[in-house]
């Protein structure tokens, strides 16, 4: 696990809602759940979350990031735009892949202006891309894989998954994979108790709750997947599907997912 | 003692509906009928409603039971998301006080999704006024769906801004479904007993 603060600082600051990606407008389908009156209280709350970490952020999300993580490890530009184009065609609600592909944009965008000093050897910034000279946006061709991948997305010519680049930067930034999976299980799950807390009337306490208690099914939902291999990923969770589908044509809506 | 051991009623709104209104004519309501009140407001970045409500209730009620919360420029994070501030407030209110009855806790000012955390409010008025708009309750807000009673404030206004409160009064039973709203006048004081009756029934003799 971690041994490096700089790697532990990055994961804190990628797992934090104050990260400005955008995960404020997601509920990936919860307010459709709320809407439909199919969520009264924080147990069954707490068991959508649950089924939401087995069968769509486990098998589908933790399995990307790994493999992007391990991509961005070997400097694999193939292996990793492979991984974002299965996460894409697995991802079947459009809600959920625009929410998906939005965040992960604007964490290029948001990486490169404000990490772009980041050099080779600098403790603070990539311990794991190979940046050249000064590194900086925009000044000459970059040659690490995030570079290329934020050119990539920007281009259109990748999706650009959320998990999958945040699978690279945390490579990039030093966080193991394994805790690259645990912090973003992490960040998937408060972001959607936000959201609860917006949308229903939850108190803090049972919010906390639900996350306390969501602990071991984050940890044991990540260590089952991280080594799995890209044709692995799949996700099953035709509710959750139905209702971000629903959400697509719902009248009233406080969120975009 | 705590906050867990008190009646707490909130009202949210957007900014200018007449939440502070609305305290000014609760209070002495619940006073003569013989409740222990307090009073909580929540402001933005000053303590002026709280001085307000010190200087409005300086015959009714002591001064440590009116207190002012900052919220750090978002009112609903503090009614909603982290309510900790308003809780400590109130259990300082209540181990000054332990025959305290009832708190009243007023939001800041804020936009329609604003609700209560159940924890901090066990009943919730969101209070509205016509002259935001005839549309208000059609647009289906949290705060106009979730709350316990909706109150719709300033009726005197209606023909001055051409709202027809027939129209709210029709968008309110469709949105609210069984739910309750009530029309007020907190200038003469029109609505304000059946507002009180709705918070004594479902919050004081429950």
């Amino acid at each position: 696990m971690t041994t490096n603060a700089d790697a532990f600082l990055a994961a804190l600051r990628l797992s934090d809602s104050f990260l400005p990606v955008g995960g404020y407008t997601a509920s990936y389908g919860l307010e459709q759940y709320v809407n439909e009156d199919r969520i009264e209280d924080g147990d069954a709350l707490q068991e959508l979350i649950a089924a939401y970490l087995r069968r769509v952020v486990g098998p589908c999300e933790t399995v990307a990031l790994a493999n992007a993580h391990e991509a961005s490890a070997t400097d694999d530009l193939e292996a990793l735009l492979a991984v974002d184009e299965r996460l894409h065609a697995v991802t079947m609600p459009r809600e959920f892949r625009e929410s998906s592909t939005k965040a992960g944009a604007k964490l290029c965008e948001l990486l490169e202006q404000t990490d772009s000093r980041r050099t080779a050897g600098d403790p603070t910034g990539n311990s794991g891309g190979k940046v050249a000279g000064d590194g900086g946006a925009g000044c000459g061709e970059p040659v690490d894989l995030e570079s290329t991948f934020a050119d990539a997305i920007a281009a259109d010519e990748t999706p650009g998954h959320y998990p999958v680049v945040f699978g690279v930067v945390a490579q990039a930034r030093g966080v193991s994979r394994l805790e690259a999976c645990l912090a973003h299980a992490h960040a998937f799950v408060t972001g959607l108790l936000g959201a609860a807390q917006r949308l229903g009337r939850f108190g803090h306490t049972a919010i906390q709750t639900v996350l306390a208690d969501l602990r071991p099914t984050i940890r044991t939902v990540c260590e089952r997947h991280v080594d799995d291999e890209p044709r692995a990923m799949a996700s099953f969770a035709p509710l959750a599907e139905i209702m971000g589908m629903r959400h697509e044509r719902a009248e009233r809506r406080l969120f975009m997912s | 003692m705590g906050y867990r051991d008190v009646a707490k009623v909130g009202l949210g709104g957007p900014v200018g509906s007449g939440k502070t209104a609305m305290v000014k004519c609760l209070v002495p309501r619940l006073v003569e009928k013989g409740y222990e009140v307090g009073v909580i407001a929540n402001d933005i970045m000053t303590q002026e409603d709280a001085d307000v409500f010190r200087e409005s209730f300086a015959d009714l009620l002591p001064e440590d039971l009116v207190e002012g919360v900052e919220t750090g420029a978002c009112p609903h994070t503090g009614i909603r998301e982290d309510p900790s501030m308003n809780l400590a407030a109130i259990d300082e209110f209540t181990e000054r006080h332990p025959e305290l009855d009832v708190v009243l806790v007023e939001s800041g000012g804020d936009n329609l999704a604003a609700t209560f955390n159940p924890e901090l409010a066990d009943y919730f008025l969101f209070v509205i006024s016509v002259a935001e708009g005839e549309d208000i309750p059609r647009k289906r807000g949290p705060g106009v769906t979730q709350a316990d009673l909706l109150v719709v404030n300033k009726t005197d206004l209606a023909p001055h801004v051409d709202a027809d409160l027939d129209v709210i009064e029709a968008d309110a039973s469709e949105v609210r479904g069984e739910d309750p709203f009530v029309f007020t006048n907190c200038k003469n004081g029109d609505g304000v007993d059946e507002t009180l009756d709705h918070i004594e029934r479902e919050v004081l003799f429950a």
